[in-house]
């Protein structure tokens, strides 16, 4: 796991440093948190992740989407309304009941799903995104199971997270900007961020006029502090304060990296909860538990499968001893790195199983989505370069065309610190 | 300025800003780890069980944690189901030879079948009708006593459910449903999931029902659902 390595390496440098004191090691952290946006690969995979996911779910159920979110579905517009003005919860659905307005959010949701995944103007629809994942997850929370939880918790944190550095249209602009730069001539001026930005501005203001029936006030603030604040770097960036410049840098940075704490930790805690309630459950210390969600007619979409999975008591045992184990293990597993990636692998392969076996692909690649911000650096690095050789062989494009977008990537990665984020 | 930490070579971080901008980064910082571990502690005492701190504070998290960021990890914990729990409608329908009462119609089969062999099955399919029966199941008494307004959302919502899929099964031509719709009634049947056949353990199998209340059905309720696809 790349990123607290990293924080611990940097205190690591400075006690080898030998006299290095206490505040030394913390003045390193400091730096390391405020200069650089910890854990690139890791953000970007799991940017890619979860809009796959929430892709893949809208296009799935794009002919279901009146009856689950609709004004006029079973869970009626004047049902959600009347849940709503008791829990506060976010939602642009409840403006109003028009038609036109739902199928505007559902498109604009699958529109934000597309950009975010390949990265374009990265910080802006990452804001889009959120706002489409949970005014169509709150406006019928009935519907929903824990993969929809996790994508509407990943969804906010990922607001926070500079998560287009690396993999991103975002990251290919900036290597052609900073080639264009050294060539000479003045770079291209930008005209699709302001545009965005000033459309984005418009439905803030409408947000804030309906501010009564869209959600909490904190998740207005929010929005008007990230907009605010995507106006003022522009002008920074544009008229070059300089070191303004490295203060708002700086802040985005203490952002991203605080997220992306917080959306480990939502790991741990997943497997955690999920694993020491079930020490309590008298199926799982029994070893029968796997069994019975394999005879759940909401959950056997290969009935066959099932029942062959379940026609051994032993091996039922064994994956039943196993799930248990492998999630009451996985938080402490952090401290080693080898360990967590093994255990990493196994999470992921059983992830992959419950979505066959259980018939639950968006939950699964959700879970697979947020384990992903503990892969190892230097795998992903590999795997990044192996997708962008596989896509130069089936586009054909010339050797020397494309690989600007990848080292871009990895010069700004890398070039943010001053090693090699190696996992 | 510091130089001799090497991390500021591209002029980032807090060591490449001048004393009042540093001032203002150390704010943040310290605005942010207060807010971070806040955030973590609520998050863990909410998905915690009950215990001393809960019991004392509960409100507190609950304000924080509620609406965005609830969550349940209790994924098949402490047990996981072992039952399967059936919803089945029955209405009665106005017709030429008077009132006339159909047999029960099992919604959950018509979902199970549509998941069998799907790869990507819908959530309409797998979650709509059975959280929306735990829903009412869990917000109302066993003589069906809705407890507060959360109980009368999900009497509602059951009911809408209901009456969309029978007008879809009478659209399909399903000649049990010819007739004018004047009131539905759901039951839910709970059927014990047999105790493995390579285990010693015997389990009652007999499905245990419980009906749910008549309701009169009105045109309000037909008119959208027929606009529903």
């Amino acid at each position: 796991m790349s990123t607290p390595d990293d924080l611990t390496r940097t205190t690591a440098t400075g006690a080898r440093d030998g006299k290095a004191g206490l505040d030394q090691r913390l003045a390193r952290a400091v730096q390391a948190v405020t200069a650089r946006a910890l854990g690139p690969y890791q953000t970007a995979i799991v940017r890619i992740g979860f809009s796959l996911t929430w892709l893949a779910f809208l296009l799935r159920e794009l002919p279901h989407r009146h009856e689950l979110y609709g004004p006029d579905g079973p869970w009626s517009l004047e049902l959600a309304r009347r849940l709503v003005a008791d829990n506060r919860a976010f939602s642009v659905l409840l403006w109003t009941d028009g038609r036109l307005w739902f199928e505007f959010v559902y498109g604009v949701a699958v529109l934000s799903a597309v950009l975010l995944l390949l990265g374009w103007h990265t910080r802006a629809v990452s804001v889009v995104f959120m706002a489409g994942v949970l005014s169509l997850l709150n406006r019928s929370v009935f519907v929903g199971d824990g993969g929809d939880n996790v994508l509407h918790l990943a969804s906010i944190y990922l607001v926070l997270v500079r998560c287009g550095q690396v993999w991103s249209l975002d990251a290919r602009r900036a290597a052609r900007r900073a080639r264009e730069a050294a060539a000479g001539p003045p770079p291209r001026r930008d005209l699709a961020g302001p545009l965005l930005w000033t459309v984005l501005g418009g439905f803030l203001l409408a947000t804030t006029w309906f501010h009564d029936v869209t959600g909490e006030w904190w998740v207005v603030v929010l929005l008007w502090v990230l907009w605010l604040g995507h106006g003022l770097w522009w002008l920074v960036s544009r008229y070059g304060a300089g070191e303004a410049r490295v203060l708002l840098d700086v802040l985005a940075n203490l952002a991203h990296n605080a997220a992306l704490i917080v959306l480990m930790a939502e790991v741990c805690l997943i497997y955690a909860t999920a694993g020491w309630y079930k020490v309590q459950g008298s199926r799982w210390q029994d070893g029968t538990a796997l069994y019975y969600p394999l005879h759940l007619d909401y959950f056997t979409p290969w009935p066959a499968l099932s029942e062959l999975l379940a026609s051994g008591g032993v091996m039922v045992m064994l994956v039943t001893y196993g799930t248990v184990a492998v999630q009451v293990a996985f938080p402490f597993t952090l401290l080693h790195r080898g360990t967590k990636n093994v255990l990493l692998v196994v999470m992921m392969l059983e992830h992959a199983g419950i979505a066959v076996l259980l018939g639950l692909p968006v939950f699964s690649l959700a879970m697979i989505s947020a384990d992903a911000v503990f892969l190892p650096t230097a795998f992903l690095v590999a795997a990044g370069a192996r997708a962008a050789r596989m896509r130069d062989r089936l586009l054909r494009i010339r050797p020397g065309g494309v690989p600007g977008q990848r080292r871009t990537g990895e010069g700004k990665a890398s070039g943010a610190g001053p090693r090699t984020l190696v996992g | 300025m510091d130089t001799h930490v090497d991390e500021d070579r591209n002029a980032a971080g807090i060591l490449a800003l001048s004393l009042p901008y540093q001032v203002v980064a150390a704010v943040a910082l310290a605005v942010v780890g207060v807010l971070t571990c806040a955030h973590l502690t609520m998050v863990f005492l909410h998905v915690a069980p009950s215990n001393t701190l809960t019991k004392r504070h509960g409100q507190a998290v609950d304000d924080w944690i509620y609406p965005e960021f609830e969550q349940n990890w209790k994924l098949f914990a402490p047990n996981p189901l072992q039952q399967n729990v059936s919803v089945e409608v029955r209405a009665e329908l106005a017709t030429e030879g008077g009132a006339h009462t159909t047999t029960w119609i099992d919604l959950t089969a018509q979902d199970a079948r549509a998941i069998r062999h799907h790869p990507f099955p819908s959530h309409t399919q797998q979650n709509q009708l059975r959280r929306a029966v735990d829903f009412y199941l869990g917000s109302h008494s066993d003589e069906d006593v809705a407890d507060g307004p959360r109980g009368r959302l999900s009497e509602e919502y059951m009911h809408r459910i209901a009456v969309l899929r029978l007008v879809r099964l009478a659209a399909q031509g399903d000649r049990r449903l010819d007739g004018d719709l004047r009131r539905v009634q759901l039951r839910s049947v709970t059927r014990p999931v047999p105790a493995p056949a390579w285990s010693t353990e015997t389990t009652a199998t007999t499905p245990s029902y419980r009906d749910f209340p008549w309701w009169p059905v009105s045109r309000a309720d037909r008119g959208p659902a027929e606009g529903v696809r």
